[in-house]
């Protein structure tokens, strides 16, 4: 319950850290997706079921919070937990690199993912445009925030992951 | 006793799969309703935001203040130099301090002879304060501190005092989120402020260029220039009119090759966006009072000149002995109504 209780406190705090602070630095309104690097590390400390149970609830979260397409997130992060939940049974958790050099790998996926449901919803765009724009920034973004958010979600692991 | 623990195993593995491939049909499903409208979340909606927005408003409130001590650090860092060059610039105003103070003489006076008064305020507007913005690669939306409770609703019109930023698509008691002029979801009501042109299309948000708006659906052959401003028709409900939105800043053929399609620069500077207002109700202008129009001489109508000449005709039943002198009297009154209206 008291580990319940403080990933869903973590998680409000990130979604307000992207939301409030990250825009003073953002390029050409692109920043991190704090969201999804917490998702990708619960997943890799977790495991698949507590990976895609976390990407729903994040992913949820924010399509109500922010106003955007109602259900894009939550498809792509519960997907994106399960799949990297998948993959950490087969390596060592407490290594640090991997989650990180991994982000960029999901943010990838999950950049295409959103891109083919934007097409499907009849959106056209420029991809490779587009990509410049938007996916290239975010994959910076995303390099220099990930080791933080992940180094969070273990110390939170570690601390109230036992107990539980 | 291992066969049956992976027999177990995969069975639960199984399970979750099929479970996850439901998760995500659902999902899949929400998605393509919710894109055209047919399922909501209000009830969510409000308790989300209720929950993030003290959150929200606390981390933009620290935010601003590490902007506040970084710029000042900044200052103080380029202090010498700047220094320097605000005494150069001082002797620069000084000088054209009394152009100014010429000008603003001149000014004060052809103010007086025109007559000129400051327009009318037309819109009841809310001050709010940005404190947050969705990052999202896809949409624009950003989050104010203002909500129902101070009259701010739905589909209410956004502006700085620049342009028109967007409109409000929830409104929560507190807060309330506002879609921006470049979401590719937002559609806006333009036309053409040139006089000779007003050209009339739709403003939308473009995914392949985020930071800048398109204008849409311009007949190839209409007058849209580099450099047009565009601002809001008035159709639609939403936007009042007379909003500015942007200038063209680049023409293309569209993809059918019968249509244009205007790139425009908006008014506002979305990545410097702190502070809006939120129009709660807007009056049309005032009308000018009508002016009778010029009428050819012979054929002059005027419904006052007209009821003298019922009433005339009247007393001319009751007094049979004067006809031709109510005649006279009615021609008399026609001529002064005319005279009158013109």
């Amino acid at each position: 319950m008291k580990n319940a209780g403080a990933t869903a406190l973590l998680v409000i705090i990130l979604y307000a850290l992207q939301t409030s602070i990250l825009p003073l630095i953002a390029y050409h309104g692109v920043t991190a997706d704090l969201m999804l690097l917490f998702v990708t590390s619960t997943a890799f400390l977790k495991g698949a079921r507590v990976g895609a149970l976390s990407g729903f609830a994040v992913g949820v979260l924010q399509d109500i919070a922010s106003g955007t397409f109602l259900g894009v997130n939550a498809f792509t992060r519960v997907l994106i937990g399960f799949c990297v939940g998948k993959f950490s049974d087969q390596v060592f958790k407490e290594q640090v690199f991997l989650p990180v050099f991994a982000s960029l790998l999901v943010t990838t996926v999950n950049y295409f993912i959103l891109a083919l449901l934007m097409i499907l919803l009849g959106y056209r765009f420029n991809l490779m445009g587009h990509m410049q724009y938007t996916l290239l920034p975010m994959l910076i973004y995303q390099l220099a925030f990930a080791y933080p958010v992940h180094h969070l979600a273990y110390e939170l692991d570690k601390r109230y992951g036992k107990k539980a | 006793m291992s066969g049956k623990y992976r027999r177990n195993n995969n069975k639960g593995t199984g399970k979750k799969i099929l479970i996850l491939i439901f998760v995500l049909i659902s999902l899949f499903c929400i998605i393509f309703f919710a894109a055209r409208g047919r399922f909501k979340v209000p009830v969510a909606q409000q308790v989300v935001s209720v929950v993030l927005t003290p959150f929200q408003g606390a981390i933009s409130w620290v935010g601003s203040q590490l902007n506040y001590v970084t710029s000042n650090i900044w200052e103080l860092a380029t202090m010498h130099e700047q220094n320097k060059m605000l005494r150069n610039e001082v002797e620069q105003l000084r000088i054209q301090n009394l152009h100014a103070s010429e000008y603003d003489a001149e000014n004060q006076r052809l103010r007086a002879l025109l007559g000129y008064k400051q327009t009318a305020t037309q819109f009841d507007l809310v001050a709010a304060r940005v404190i947050g913005r969705e990052s999202a690669t896809w949409s624009s939306v950003i989050e104010i501190n203002r909500g129902t409770r101070d009259g701010v609703d739905v589909d209410m019109a956004v502006v700085t005092e620049k342009g028109l930023v967007g409109h409000v698509i929830e409104a929560g008691p507190t807060s309330a989120k506002v879609q921006l002029l470049l979401d590719p979801r937002s559609s806006v009501g333009t036309l053409v402020q040139r006089a000779d042109s007003r050209v009339a299309g739709i403003v939308e948000g473009d995914m392949d260029n985020p930071t800048m708006p398109r204008m849409v659906n311009i007949p190839k052959t209409s007058d849209v220039d580099e450099g047009d401003v565009v601002v809001t028709s008035g159709f639609g409900g939403i936007y009042p009119k007379g909003l500015n939105v942007g200038t063209v800043a680049e023409m293309r053929n569209d993809e059918g090759g019968l249509l244009k399609i205007a790139v425009l620069e908006p008014a506002v500077d979305f990545q410097k966006l702190e502070d809006v207002m939120v129009i709660t109700a807007s009056r049309e202008a005032p009308p000018e009072p009508l002016k009778t129009p010029m009428q050819t001489p012979g054929t002059e109508t005027d419904p006052a000149a007209q009821a003298a000449e019922q009433a005339a005709a009247a007393n001319g039943d009751a007094d049979s002995s004067s006809d031709s002198s109510s005649s006279s009297s009615s021609d008399g009154s026609a001529d002064s109504g005319e005279g009158s209206a013109q």
